[in-house]
């Protein structure tokens, strides 16, 4: 796509999701996101009346994230928490997926956890977070698949708070599976223009960062030279080469460390840039 | 100075030394609209009065101090000054900044610039008070260090006023003389103190009461304000340089096998984390420094044995640390204190220290010295100020150093001036800069250590020679841009192309994109080039210590060597240069610069 900084602005959730947020800080990404006209800002449920209030004469979105950043409660909490935020003036939520669940393939109790943030959030779009750090490639197929059929309006690849972020490879592998229709949404560890270029050719619609300032106004830098995008070593944007053994469960840790060994790029694993 | 006046209408102090006589010149519109101020403007006064083989020391030489438009107004950061003169240690020309206050009393003077003549038969001083100027006896200072010579000089003139003066180093022609304000900011690089001396012009201190005049201020406004909430995003600008200054990079740059160790040797020192900019913080620092007009504060004052003394910042630091295996944080300090009493060059002296340190490792110089060994050395760097014995002959930097010890190959330096803190095998790009620099071993013409290291604006691949002789014009073109409005380097974490040309264009009123100001950049940068061709310099010159075509044996950059060749290749295409780096007429041409 011919991207522009303005086009930029509009696919990113302004996002600040830190436990020790203040109300000065929400205030902040409320103005940058008006100055800049993001997409929304992307806020834990607290400060959503807030938020909702020092936005209501623009176009940027509240959006409230929804069993952050576990995904580990009830179906039914999810559903209370989402009529709560939805009724505070939320025009968007981002639901954290059943993690557990979804590894003991109980995809009917994913499935169901789903639908009642749906079903709670009226008119309000719907991301369902995977969390892909915990999961193989075939556990994200399904994940998607489910979404889908469960009406999702976007799938999200992170939290930020999991064991790895956003990687092309996951937006890839995601923007398969799902089709052109639904929305894919990009998070975690999107610090710069690059990042950013990368996950939107790899087919994400929306991208989820705290870095939303710099992401803008480092891409007028792009005009200058083609060379910022002068592809990197293969392994650096790579979730193998992200996988930690201390953050993620056994078996996934050595899944991503196996797909290395017979990875076409393995002369580029070196461990020294 | 009238209220609030332009800079357009800021005359340029001619003053012939002599005779002590003074002219004033209005700038050239032309010469403004073309080359701006600063830099190009110095630049462009060098080119079109100096002739070819001028000696650098001699009486012929111009020496001139500038500052730009944005300088004392509202732009963050724009206090600075720059000197460009022909440096008598690389035979180019040569551009050196200094932060501090100077730069903003010589522009509230109603100066745009300094241009210095000729050669006084006594020493003296430049008193320029608002519209007074006078050229006055120094005979009394001649001998005094900075610290003191300041504080006379302020004592005889006014205490609001700024000083920039040399040391022994300076008067005794040492080829690392810095100019030197506010006792510890330096103009330090190329030995444009030695060329002040050799003038025997002692200090100009500049005092002025007017304001500084643009063209839109309403505009500039909310540049600025932009600008500055920018400076506040950025987690360089707004946190690493101002709670560690520059030493910051200390740990980065160990991390990552780049942190020059035994005169370039080796990579990574082993007792990095002693010198590190968090051990500064913790063990002495007390308190930190702006210059005029900057919200970022990177300098660092610290309490060495009950005394504040300035810095030491990274390039000091390292020059006078890892550079010659000294690990006693402490004692960098103090000797970096002591190279600021004297007016000398940090990095010039630190790395011809490391030079004589290998030379006699290497068993080709007999003398006292071994890496890490601070015994005398705090003497040595006396005698490099006052020319006695073996500093005498380190005086003149470590490529004559080591020629007359017959390995020059051990001196770290291109075009004659010494590299710095950064060991180019771990980064393409930077070495690329390192080569191609109009002014020698530089770090500042295009500092790719932002998107190959700290990842500013993106993190590209440091090992990857391709795009990069890309960037390096980019860098390049952009810097000799902002060396015109005169405003620091750091603005770079923060600001974009356009930010600067905006800036440029409330405050001028030259409506400029950022490509137009690039187009302005790369005027100077091939103004310059003309100049050093028209000097003798050749596609030659552009290379690197052959130490850098061999791979570094251990740390964050083992295995790494320089890809030159690949990269020079692609960058004369792309500057329009012929293979022998002579820029073509079409090139010329397309820059506005009249081709002879």
């Amino acid at each position: 796509m011919d991207l522009t900084v303005e086009k930029l602005a509009k696919m990113i959730d302004h996002t600040v999701l830190k436990p020790e947020t203040t109300t000065a800080k929400i205030k902040q990404l409320c103005e940058e996101a008006t100055i800049y006209n993001f997409a929304a800002v992307c806020i834990n449920p607290v400060h959503v009346p807030y938020a909702v209030e020092l936005l209501q004469d623009t176009s940027v979105k509240v959006c409230a994230v929804i069993g952050f950043p576990l995904g580990a409660t009830t179906p039914e909490v999810k559903s209370c928490e989402t009529k709560d935020v939805v009724h505070a003036g939320a025009h968007e939520v981002d639901m954290v997926i059943n993690i557990g669940a979804l590894r003991d393939e109980n995809y009917d109790l994913v499935k169901r956890d789903i639908e009642s943030v749906i079903d709670a959030s009226g008119d309000a779009h719907v991301k369902v977070i995977l969390e892909t750090g915990f999961l193989t490639d075939d556990q994200k197929r399904k994940a998607c698949l489910i979404c889908k059929e469960a009406g999702a309006d976007f799938v999200k690849t992170s939290t930020g708070f999991g064991p790895m972020g956003a990687t092309p490879h996951d937006v890839r592998l995601m923007r398969e599976t799902v089709g052109p229709d639904m929305g894919v949404k990009a998070a975690g560890g999107i610090k710069t223009f690059k990042d950013a270029v990368r996950l939107i050719d790899a087919g994400a619609d929306r991208l989820g960062t705290s870095s939303g300032v710099a992401i803008v106004e480092d891409f007028r830098w792009a005009q200058y030279s083609d060379s910022w995008m002068v592809p990197d070593k293969p392994c650096w944007t790579c979730p193998s080469r992200m996988a930690n053994m201390a953050k993620q469960p056994k078996e996934v840790y050595k899944w991503y460390k196996e797909r290395c060994l017979t990875c076409p790029d393995k002369e580029h694993n070196i461990f020294n840039d | 100075m009238s209220k609030s006046s332009l800079y357009a209408d800021a005359p340029i102090l001619h003053v012939y030394l002599h005779d002590k006589s003074i002219r004033r010149e209005s700038l050239p519109p032309d010469l403004y609209e073309h080359y701006l101020g600063g830099r190009g403007l110095g630049v462009k006064l060098l080119f079109d009065n100096l002739a070819p083989g001028t000696d650098a020391l001699s009486p012929d030489n111009l020496l001139v101090f500038a500052v730009g438009p944005s300088t004392g107004t509202s732009v963050p950061t724009a206090g600075r000054f720059v000197v460009i003169t022909k440096s008598p240690t690389t035979g180019t020309i040569f551009d050196s900044h200094a932060g501090g206050y100077f730069g903003a009393q010589l522009r509230r003077a109603g100066f745009a610039a300094v241009v210095l003549h000729g050669k006084s038969d006594n020493p003296v001083y430049l008193w320029i008070n608002d519209d007074e100027v006078e050229v006055r006896d120094a005979s009394k200072l001649w001998g005094r260090d900075v610290f003191t010579t300041s504080d006379e000089l302020l004592e005889a003139t006014d205490a609001k006023a700024q000083v920039a003066c040399i040391g022994p180093a300076g008067e005794n022609l040492g080829l690392m003389a810095a100019i030197m304000t506010d006792k510890h900011r330096a103009a330090g690089r190329g030995g444009v103190g030695a060329v002040m001396g050799s003038k025997n012009l002692k200090a100009i201190v500049a005092k002025g009461s007017g304001e500084v005049g643009v063209h839109d201020q309403e505009r500039l406004k909310a540049a600025v304000e932009r600008a500055r909430r920018l400076i506040k995003k950025n987690a360089v600008t707004d946190k690493s340089l101002p709670m560690y200054g520059t030493p910051v990079l200390v740990s980065v740059a160990n991390e990552l096998g780049m942190l020059p160790t035994h005169n370039f040797q080796e990579g990574t020192f082993n007792d990095a984390e002693g010198v590190s900019g968090e051990k500064l913080l913790e063990r002495f620092s007390a308190g930190t420094y702006h210059c005029h007009g900057c919200p970022i504060g990177c300098g660092r004052i610290s309490l060495i044995k009950g005394e504040k003394v300035g810095g030491p910042e990274y390039e000091s630091l390292w020059a006078l640390g890892p550079q010659c295996g000294i690990n006693d944080l402490e004692w960098i300090a103090i000797a970096n204190d002591r190279c600021n009493h004297l007016g000398l060059d940090t990095i010039s002296t630190g790395s011809t220290i490391g030079a004589a340190m290998e030379l006699v490792e290497k068993g080709k110089l007999d003398a006292p010295l071994k890496f890490g060994d601070t015994t005398g050395v705090l003497d040595l760097i006396d005698d490099i100020a006052y020319l006695r014995g073996l500093g005498a002959e380190m005086s003149e930097g470590s490529m004559r150093l080591a020629e007359r010890y017959g390995a020059p190959e051990l001196a770290m330096q291109v075009k004659g001036l010494e590299l710095p803190a950064y060991d180019p095998r771990g980064a393409q790009g930077h070495a690329l800069g390192y080569a191609t620099s109009n002014r020698g071993g530089c770090h500042l013409r295009s500092y790719l250590i932002g998107p190959e290291v700290l990842g500013s604006p993106v993190l590209v691949d440091r090992d990857r020679p391709e795009g990069k002789a890309d960037l390096v014009k980019l860098y390049q073109d952009l810097s000799a841009a902002m060396d015109c409005m005169v405003v620091c380097r750091f603005t770079n974490f923060a600001w974009t192309v356009d930010d600067y040309a905006e800036m440029v264009s409330a405050g001028t009123g030259f409506e400029l994109s950022g490509h137009d100001l690039l187009r302005l950049g790369a005027r100077i940068y091939n103004l310059e080039r003309l100049f050093n061709l028209r000097e003798g310099f050749t596609a030659e010159d552009d290379t690197l210590p052959q130490r850098f075509f061999k791979p570094l044996p251990e740390g964050g950059s083992r295995n790494r060597v320089v890809h030159l060749n690949q990269m020079l290749k692609e960058y004369y295409e792309l500057r329009g240069w012929d293979k022998k780096g002579r820029p073509t007429e079409d090139t010329l041409s397309k820059l506005d610069i009249p081709v002879s």
